[in-house]
């Protein structure tokens, strides 16, 4: 099978799903992600990954309970699949080599 | 504050998203709706629709076959099959719904082209709006007289003492239509339009120079500016013809120019229609400029962002210093507006074309209504053979809305089924239309056509289907089960007022027709003071020009033809007489007018001598002589004019004769005091009398003799009374289109009565036939059908008189010699309208009261 791509901002959110484990939904990656990133993000970008990574099969999601917040709308929760982990780590392998190549000389 | 977010955004996010995906995105927006409120709630509620924005993205659509399940989808595709089938089932009923529909709409398309095309006219120009002409206001003892002669020195003045004006732009008027001779090598090439403008003329005005250069077209004495066609037909070519020398010639002045330029021929939709331009410096140098005559027109040009006030704040006055007790005042007046605004009265502007233009647009909006009201009639009408269909939907839980969403689809359905077939007649009945309104409108795709009608179309279907819509769902479902349901008082009368106010409508329309028709009549016929038929006009041209005595003479010899003269003057519009004085005089200038005429001019029109004598060859210094009108002589209060003096432009004249006042001007205008002065040197039309028979033969050998005497020309003449009628074309144009629509709003009308005869008789059928058995006879029963009808329509024609003794009346006013309105054309109308009424239900009831009642009382 052909290796599933993923772009720069899907694996941000990949990531940040991960590390959120079991508790990631919209708002909350939102929230995190602009923290992290120093920089507005918009809501529908995140929705939009989020529905990518589930058709690659990187995450999977369920739906949490009705309750009063949030106009009596269900939250989607996310968590990274084997698939998504297996791939997370590859990723992360690939750069790390990458950049341990870089030659100790100034950049200035 | 309310703390929820835009209603808006959430309805239409809800629409478009996929059910899946909603809560998730809706939660989430919510969620940071909230979360951002407690900071600020207006930038939140703006945030959370920017996000639903966003959201819009072709993964959180809805797939198209959930659009096709959708609610709304249901709803309109049964709404279309509900409205076909009942169009299926009553055809008789969709048919007149159709055909009123249709011609109201074609009628009022018709008008919608023929006003746009109207408020278009000379609006073309790039700079239209700060374009203005200057008019003169000349106090005259009986009013302020209005036009646009001002002196020819006026432009520059302007352009150098108001910093206002930007440019401007003498000329002559271009009514004067003034028609040259052309040659070109010595050769004679018919004639064209020419007229005199100032060099920036081109710069002011958007008619495009092909060829040439706007800063220098008009710069030379003796150029010419020649258009597109006249270019084709003197040199077959547009090539090449700058730098060519064309010779052009009247009877006052001729001279050879140089082609400096070509320009675009005029568009149909400017008033101006001319084939060549000639510098005004050559006017201005062959005819003179002084502050006195006001032998020009001015185009002003002002600056940007100027307001027209200011500049006549100091036009009114700018007379004063140049010309001594100057009763001429200027103001402008936005070019444009000479078309439809043309009309001043005591100074002041009062109307034009305009009000056509208001009365067209009535009619139409008259003639839409009368078609509305149709499909409204009908509809309530029918409503009882629908009360099932309702009641069966309420009591499944149809709401009010969702059923007057129903009957106003039908009855946009229908609008726009019945806009198609309005566009066929369109296209149809334009050429037709064309010819009598003498305009060249084109029937072709053009957005904001596309876009007003589709807006009378929708406002069509909305105000037809209104009534009805809300009628039939106000319905409480139990009863219309039960059958329990009667028709209202108030729904009857609602019916009765809508036939009642066609009809009014349709009686005032007849009655104006009848009033323009005899006021017509009325002109035509009216004795202008002399014959008119059997004249012909002619143009002096030629050796004709040279030699017009001799022409003269010649023409009086050739068997059929009695007598020959010429006029300077346009004979139906004697123009002003100016300084005019004699002793006695009163107060000032008394609005005198005049004709310069050659010999023979009252034996040759057939002017009635009541005093003294006509011009004659036999007396030495004619010039001086004067004769004057009845009208004048009584104003000038001499007991026996003849012989009397008085001073003509600071000449002393001598009246020889007095003549019964003749119509010099249009019947619009009084026939005031006027006099004839022997001044044959600018004659310009030359009038011959004519024996009555044998016409074709004697204008055969007078063009024989004509060719025979004046080579390189034609003889064109022209009739009198065919000049005579051009006069009140406006006037003929509107009778005839009021003939057209008075006939659709009748026809309109009609549909709807004969649609409502029938479904009454129907709905009655039970009644009839029981009478019937009963023993009553044919007669009895017509008449208890019609009484209903025949009440509705009197009250009709009670309400429509007097309303039309207003309209016609107020129309009369434009004329000074009118008829006075009879009874009889308002009886006649009436008696018109009931007639047509009761032929239409008659049709209906004769063949319900024909019934065999064995037939109709059978299934019960």
């Amino acid at each position: 099978m052909k290796e599933q791509s993923l772009g720069e901002f899907e694996e941000l959110v990949l990531l940040m799903v991960a590390a959120l484990h079991d508790e990631a939904y919209g708002v909350v990656i939102l929230e995190n992600l602009e923290e992290h990133l120093g920089k507005k993000v918009n809501i529908s970008g995140i929705h939009v990954s989020l529905k990518r990574l589930e058709d690659k099969g990187f995450v999977k999601s369920r739906e949490g309970g009705i309750t009063k917040q949030r106009g009596g709308r269900r939250k989607k929760f996310y968590v990274i699949t084997a698939l998504g982990k297996k791939r997370l780590d590859s990723q992360y392998a690939v750069r790390t080599s990458l950049y341990q190549k870089i030659p100790e000389i100034s950049f200035s | 504050m309310d703390s929820q977010p835009s209603k808006w955004a959430l309805k239409f996010l809800r629409w478009f998203c996929r059910e899946d995906y909603l809560d998730e995105i809706e939660g989430d927006l919510i969620e940071l709706f909230e979360k951002r409120f407690a900071a600020s709630p207006k930038t939140a509620r703006r945030r959370f629709t920017w996000d639903v924005v966003k959201s819009f993205r072709l993964r959180n659509l809805k797939s198209i076959n959930s659009f096709k399940n959708s609610n709304i989808m249901n709803i309109i595709r049964h709404t279309l099959l509900l409205a076909f089938r009942n169009f299926r089932k009553y055809k008789s009923a969709f048919l007149i719904n159709l055909i009123g529909l249709s011609t109201g709409l074609a009628c009022t398309l018709l008008i919608y082209l023929w006003v746009n095309d109207e408020l278009n006219v000379d609006k073309f120009h790039v700079k239209n709006d700060r374009l203005y002409q200057v008019m003169t206001n000349n106090v005259r003892p009986d009013g302020i007289v209005t036009w646009n002669g001002t002196s020819a020195l006026l432009p520059d003045a302007l352009l150098e003492e108001l910093p206002e004006v930007e440019m401007t732009a003498g000329g002559t008027d271009p009514d004067w239509q003034m028609s040259y001779d052309l040659f070109v090598n010595e050769e004679r090439k018919g004639s064209g339009i020419g007229k005199f403008v100032d060099e920036n003329y081109f710069k002011m005005f958007s008619y495009a120079l092909l060829q040439g250069n706007p800063e220098e077209v008009l710069t030379d004495i003796s150029s010419v500016v020649i258009s597109e066609r006249l270019a084709l037909r003197l040199f077959n070519r547009t090539e090449n013809v700058v730098g060519q020398t064309i010779v052009w010639k009247d009877i006052n002045l001729q001279n050879a120019a140089k082609i400096t330029g070509i320009f675009k021929d005029p568009p149909a939709n400017s008033t101006d229609q001319f084939d060549f331009v000639l510098p005004f410096s050559l006017y201005k140098y062959a005819f003179g400029a002084d502050w006195k005559s006001p032998n020009a027109v001015t185009y002003v040009l002002l600056q940007d962002g100027t307001s027209p006030d200011a500049v006549n704040a100091k036009l009114a006055n700018f007379m004063d210093d140049k010309v001594e007790e100057s009763d001429a005042s200027y103001f402008l007046h936005a070019y444009a507006d000479n078309y439809l605004y043309g009309q001043f009265e005591n100074g002041v502007q009062a109307g034009g074309r305009i009000e056509y233009v208001r009365l067209f647009s009535i009619i139409a909006l008259f003639i839409l209504v009368i078609s509305c009201v149709n499909f409204m009639n009908l509809s309530t009408a029918r409503a009882s053979r629908r009360l099932k269909e309702v009641g069966v939907k309420k009591a499944v839980g149809a709401s009010r809305s969702a059923l007057i969403t129903q009957y106003l689809g039908e009855s946009i359905l229908m609008a726009f089924i019945a806009l198609l077939v309005a566009i066929g007649l369109v296209v149809l009945f334009l050429p037709q239309f064309n010819v009598i309104t003498g305009k060249d409108i084109l029937f072709h795709y053009e957005p904001t056509l596309v876009i007003t009608a589709l807006s009378i179309t929708l406002f069509t279907g909305l105000v037809s289907g209104s009534y009805p819509a809300l009628y039939l769902s106000g319905f409480n479902a139990i009863a219309v089960l039960k059958g329990q349901l009667k028709g209202s008082i108030g729904e009857l009368w609602v019916r009765k007022g809508l036939v009642v106010f066609q009809f009014a409508s349709s009686v005032i329309l007849i009655v104006v027709v009848l009033v323009v028709y005899q006021q017509m009549e009325f002109v035509q016929n009216k004795n202008l003071g002399y014959e008119k038929d059997n004249v012909l006009l002619m143009k002096r041209e030629g050796k004709a020009a040279e030699g017009m005595d001799a022409f003269l003479d010649g023409i009086r010899n050739i068997p059929g033809i009695i007598n020959g003269s010429a006029i300077t003057n346009d004979i139906f519009n004697a123009p002003g007489a100016g300084d005019f004085q004699w002793e006695g005089q009163i107060d000032g200038n008394t609005g005198f007018s005049r004709f310069l005429v050659h010999y023979d001019f009252v034996e040759t029109l057939g002017l009635e001598l009541v005093a003294g004598r006509s011009f004659s060859r036999e007396f030495a210094q004619e010039e001086s002589q004067i004769i004057l009108n009845e009208t004048a002589a009584e104003i000038m209060g001499f007991d026996d004019p003849v012989g009397k003096s008085a001073k003509l432009w600071g000449n002393d004249v001598r009246i020889v004769g007095v003549i019964k006042d003749f119509h010099f001007k249009s019947l619009h205008e009084r026939m005031g005091p006027m006099f004839l002065l022997l001044d044959s040197q600018w004659s310009s039309t030359m009038v011959i009398r004519v024996q009555s028979g044998g016409l074709r033969q004697t204008l055969d050998r007078l063009e024989a003799f004509y060719a025979e005497f004046n080579p390189g020309y034609f003889a064109d003449y022209k009739f009198l009374d065919q000049e005579f009628q051009t006069l009140y074309e406006a006037e003929t144009r509107v009778a005839k289109l009021s003939r057209y629509f008075a006939g659709f709003a009748v026809l309109i009308s009609c549909l709807g009565l004969f649609g409502l005869a029938a479904f009454t008789a129907e709905r009655r059928m039970k009644e009839i036939g029981i009478r019937k058995i009963l023993g009553s006879g044919l007669l009895s029963i017509v008449r208890l059908l019609s009484r209903d009808f025949t009440q509705t329509v009197i009250l009709a024609i009670i309400i429509a008189l007097p309303t039309a003794f207003f309209i016609s009346k107020n129309w009369l006013d434009n004329f000074e010699y009118r008829i006075t309105l009879e009874w009889w054309t308002f009886a006649g109308a009436g008696a018109l309208g009931l007639l047509i009424a009761w032929f239409t239900v008659s049709l209906q009831i004769f063949k319900a009261a024909r019934v065999n009642p064995a037939l109709c009382l059978r299934d019960e």
